[in-house]
């Protein structure tokens, strides 16, 4: 059996920029050198969970941040809501919130879809920003790096 | 061996759209003398195993409800997985969870709006479903297209194949926790992104398509760009492609994991890759004037490595179409401006990473006054649903993200 190519150990694969957002967002200074997240698909078009797949690339190395992805809502810190959520996802997403243990912060991405009610009309606890349009992983980066405290 | 893939009623009469030798028409017909028409009512609520018709059931025996959110089913939806420990019984897929009713949003819309929120059906699709939508309206209006924007709308086809095979297999790999091949192929993933952009401005191809043009012209530039990055793709693709084919703990957890014959995947009416790896040469492009020189991949075993090695042929053909489409590329300065105004009926398809997707659209004034949008999620979950059968929980990430499908497209 071959070794696996070691491609990236030479070259720079992480994105080389400095991480600037103008969202507002309420900071939670007490996760800045450890923030574990937890993702729930609410109904969007699937793009948004292919950014938060592409956010955990190599490319971004979202770790160097101390930022990890949680497989269960109660090792979570920060639980991000992707999209508009469909009637029957309300209720899954109200105990999800439920479950996550304190302190915790929410994070809404709405993305650009049409279809949904707007998560904001839920009065979900603990939301730290909300945000609307479709964000590229960098932009999703700055907001969670400026959640966390690590940038201005 | 025909395949349904949808039914409409018009004036009282049963119209069937059918797939026949990498051909979609549609003919007059009884949907209930198909094995899969149960898939056509019950798509909005739920997906099951056509094919299986006895119902599990015993002492031990219980629903697992795996879903609406876990972290190992990336969308909202529900695995009712039937079992009495480890061994998987029957499946039965609930996809309502995700039903946004973007098909009945499109009735009474106007053409444009329609064609954005078939975009919205399934983001990762999007140019697939814009596609097939914008060929139906064209159908219908008699909107002749130029050679150009087909061009174009087939190298953005092939971005979008490139991305989401790359993405199936770095799941798969993922799955079998080849975390270092996983982390490489989610790089080439995240690189076909940004290609996408480029060529686009869009990384999933978004507003990019309109009815008989597209909405951007790449730069000399941007397409030189976009070839020199897919050949980088396609070379460190096959470095990694070749060495995963010789590690063993990966491919044995693949090979002969939900395996389906030929027969069983026409009648619950599989297209796409899924299809070709049972050892079906079916693929709408091959009767495309756009790919004069396509190679169908196709492999026999029908288990989820053959799903991963037609998907692996499929990126290399479509990365080389890629090329040498941008190299031999000479768009004229002209453009056109399509009139898409009137009335009119139309069907359009187009073949996606993951099948065949349907447009049938009937325009009153400009506006939709009915709309039939047949996916082939809905297909490939009710495939998982059968050959899931047998297997145990430990496989399932492999039967799953095999198929690749989305919650998304089956249940718009």
């Amino acid at each position: 059996m071959k070794w696996w190519p070691m491609i990236g150990i030479s070259k720079v694969l992480t994105e080389n920029k400095k991480y600037a957002t103008k969202t507002d967002v309420k900071r939670m200074k007490i996760f800045k050198r450890s923030l574990h997240i937890y993702t729930i698909d609410v109904g969007n078009s699937n793009i948004l969970n292919f950014e938060m797949r592409a956010l955990q690339t190599p490319k971004y190395n979202v770790h160097r941040f101390g930022m990890y992805f949680a497989a269960s809502p109660r090792h979570a810190d920060l639980l991000i809501v992707l999209g508009k959520p469909t009637k029957k996802m309300i209720a899954p997403l109200l105990e999800m919130v439920n479950q996550i243990p304190e302190p915790f912060g929410v994070m809404l991405l709405k993305g650009c879809e049409s279809s949904g009610i707007d998560p904001d009309e839920l009065k979900i606890p603990n939301v730290v920003t909300s945000v609307n349009g479709c964000l590229d992983p960098s932009e999703i980066l700055a907001i969670l790096l400026k959640i966390s405290g690590r940038i201005d | 061996m025909k395949k349904l893939l949808g039914a409409y009623r018009q004036n009282g009469e049963e119209h069937l759209i059918l797939q026949e030798n990498g051909k979609v028409f549609v003919q007059e017909g009884n949907a209930s003398e198909f094995e899969n028409s149960v898939l056509l009512e019950s798509r909005n609520e739920y997906v099951k195993d056509v094919l299986s018709k006895e119902e599990i059931s015993g002492n031990d025996i219980f629903d697992f409800r795996y879903g609406p959110v876990t972290s190992g089913i990336g969308e909202a939806g529900i695995f009712h997985l039937y079992t009495y420990g480890e061994r998987i019984l029957s499946v039965k897929i609930d996809t309502s969870y995700k039903r946004r009713g973007l098909d009945e949003r499109m009735i009474n819309s106007d053409i444009n709006d329609a064609l954005k929120l078939s975009e919205e059906i399934c983001g990762n699709f999007a140019i697939s479903h814009s596609t097939a939508f914008s060929r139906a309206v064209e159908n219908a209006l008699k909107i002749k297209v130029t050679r150009d924007v087909e061009l174009l709308r087939s190298i953005a086809l092939e971005l979008e194949r490139i991305y989401n095979h790359l993405y199936v297999i770095s799941r798969l790999a993922q799955a079998a926790s080849q975390q270092v091949l996983a982390s490489h192929l989610m790089g080439l993933f995240e690189d076909s992104l940004v290609t996408n952009k480029i060529f686009s401005d869009s990384r999933y191809l978004m507003n990019f398509n309109a009815i008989g043009d597209v909405l951007k012209i790449p730069s000399r530039k941007e397409l030189k760009d976009v070839s020199d990055r897919v050949k980088k793709i396609e070379n460190i693709f096959s470095k990694l492609y070749e060495n995963s084919m010789s590690s063993g703990n990966y491919i044995d957890r693949l090979h002969l994991t939900a395996t389906l014959d030929a027969k069983e995947a026409e009648l619950i009416g599989l297209t796409g890759p899924s299809l070709r790896a049972c050892g079906v040469k079916e693929d709408l492009r091959a009767y495309d004037e756009m790919y004069p020189e396509i190679e169908i991949t196709s492999d026999e075993e029908g288990d989820s490595l053959s799903r991963m090695e037609v998907r692996a042929g499929e990126i290399f053909e479509s990365l080389k179409f890629v090329r040498k489409t941008i190299d031999d590329l000479n768009l004229a300065d002209e453009t056109t401006s399509p009139n898409s105004i009137g009335s009119g009926e139309g069907i359009g398809w187009c073949e996606s990473p993951s099948g065949t997707i349907v447009y049938h659209v009937e325009i009153e004034n400009s506006k939709i006054k009915d709309v039939y949008v047949s996916t082939p999620s809905v297909f490939g979950m009710s495939a998982i649903a059968h050959s899931i059968v047998g297997n145990i929980f430990t496989d399932f990430p492999f039967v799953v993200e095999s198929f690749g499908v989305n919650f998304s497209d089956a249940a718009r």
